[in-house]
């Protein structure tokens, strides 16, 4: 095990409506086998200690599946391991004398909460616009009922695999939620139980995104690289086409 | 009203630029095939414009459309990029882009911009100029060094704005499948090549070559 002294630049903001700035802290012997949240507890022990506020930042599961964590690390959201989050993204990345910049996800819609956090329940209200499938409830229906070929299953789970951190909102230069909001449109329009709703969902969830007040994608690319997941803005293409064909035959 | 509700969503925005920009890669073509009898010389290009010319009714028709249509890309253009700059209204104090090869993306609103700029020197120079002498026009306009590098500029910037346009109006489209993956980057680069080339080639065939 190795250890690296860093200094830590982090966006301090009390809350919502306090204007925020950037606060200077130095770490010493942070063991390089640290998930980089562990680092940011030992930050806000050593801030506890102090008397000081400690650094508020979103967190759950740790494991990189519940889309919890989150910020913009040196200028790249999640940090710079392609296809990490945050909470799985290690020490061993950075070195000794290192300086972090760390700042939370930013965009017109993800309104500031404290610190590193930010209200991403535009998202929720995206999915509530048709982000599912009505199903009556019943007993548990068996697995292969309804047969789905495999490339097909494989596309869907790879939208699926969106667990809506927020990353491609953060990182895109328009504030675009495409990737989001293609990944769960593209995933339901490929299986068979997402049928019966299609056009009905490709019309809603896009109406709902817009009135959130997202951008609009202009094809930069950042969101697909630096999505933890690695969703594919094919996700998009699928659902430019399925809001086009929802608009003009339903 | 599902139309009104199309044209204002974010998707119906991008198809608007994607069919316009689709119909101006369409009279790139149209244009570009006019201009090729030059390399042949100054003489057919007279003729071709003479012969163009001899149907006002498709000429008036033709340029019509074609203005409303560069109108509505422009204006959509603009209405986009200005609602884009609003949804991310605070900066990043470090800024990185995680994506590489971006520059085309990034410029469109200025190279967009630019070509209308060239279009507007363009079009005052060649279509209210006397069409009964387009060839002696066209060649006197060429001698000018300055002239013939703007030109130049443009075609490269045209070039640039259509590498990343044709790309995007496929993804806006929704032709964005590993199939085609190949032959959409052979496309996104043979077509503003062929239109900076041929286009390109124009200017330098009157100041060093045969063009007279
Ligand atoms: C002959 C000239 C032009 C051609 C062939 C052309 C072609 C294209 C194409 C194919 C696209 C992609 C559409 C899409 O994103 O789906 C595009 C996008 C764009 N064009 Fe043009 N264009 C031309 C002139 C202009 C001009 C004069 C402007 C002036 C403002 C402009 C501004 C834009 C902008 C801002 C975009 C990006 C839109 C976005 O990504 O959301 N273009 N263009
Ligand atoms: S905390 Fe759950 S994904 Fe990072």
């Amino acid at each position: 095990m190795s250890e690296i002294d860093i200094s830590l630049e982090i966006w301090r903001q009390k809350d919502s409506l306090a204007s925020g700035v950037f606060e200077t802290y130095s770490l010493q012997r942070i063991s390089t086998d640290m998930s980089f949240l562990e680092m940011l507890d030992v930050l806000n022990e050593q801030l506890t200690r102090e008397g000081k506020d400690p650094v508020a930042f979103d967190h759950d599961c740790r494991e990189g599946i519940c889309g919890m964590c989150g910020a913009v690390v040196n200028g790249i959201a999640h940090g710079p391991e392609p296809e990490t989050t945050l909470c799985q993204l290690h020490m061993r990345h950075f070195k000794s004398g290192d300086t972090i910049v760390i700042e939370p996800f930013r965009s017109r819609v993800f309104l500031p909460i404290k610190d590193l956090m930010v209200d991403r329940s535009g998202f929720d209200r995206i999915i509530q616009a048709g982000g599912y499938v009505s199903v009556n409830t019943g007993g548990t229906p068996d697995a292969n009922a309804i047969p789905v070929p495999s490339t097909t299953a494989e596309l869907a789970m790879d939208a699926a695999a969106c667990i809506g951190c927020g990353a491609c909102v953060a990182s895109c230069p328009n504030g675009a939620a495409m990737l989001f909001t293609g990944a769960k449109i593209a995933q339901l329009s490929l299986l068979p139980q997402g049928q019966q709703e299609r056009k009905e969902r490709a019309l809603s969830m896009v109406a709902a995104m817009d009135n959130e007040g997202f951008g609009n994608c202009t094809n930069e690319r950042e969101c697909e690289t630096v999505c933890p997941k690695g969703i594919s803005i094919r996700n998009i293409a699928r659902m430019n086409s399925e809001y086009f064909k929802a608009s003009f035959f339903s | 009203m599902w139309p009104i509700i199309f044209l204002k969503s974010s998707i119906g925005k991008k198809w608007v630029m994607a069919c316009t920009g689709l119909c101006l890669i369409f009279f790139l073509f149209s244009h570009a095939a006019g201009n090729a009898t030059l390399f042949y010389s100054t003489s057919l290009f007279q003729s071709y414009a003479d012969q163009l010319h001899s149907h006002p009714l498709i000429v008036s028709l033709f340029s019509k459309g074609l203005f409303a249509v560069f109108a509505i890309h422009i204006i959509t253009g603009i209405l986009l990029f200005l609602q884009n700059r609003k949804a991310r209204p605070q900066k990043y104090k470090v800024h990185k882009r995680a994506f590489k090869n971006s520059i085309a993306s990034r410029t469109m609103i200025y190279s967009g911009l630019f070509i209308l700029l060239f279009a507007v020197i363009h079009t005052a120079a060649v279509s209210f100029g006397d069409h009964g002498v387009i060839a002696h026009t066209v060649s006197t306009m060429f001698s000018s060094f300055v002239l013939s590098m703007f030109y130049i500029v443009a075609f490269v910037v045209l070039a640039l704005h259509i590498s990343h346009g044709l790309w995007s109006m496929l993804q806006t489209f929704g032709v964005n499948h590993p199939r085609y993956t190949w032959i959409i980057h052979k496309i996104t680069y043979a077509v503003p090549l062929f239109f900076l080339l041929l286009f390109g080639a124009i200017p330098f065939l009157f100041l060093f070559g045969s063009g007279n």
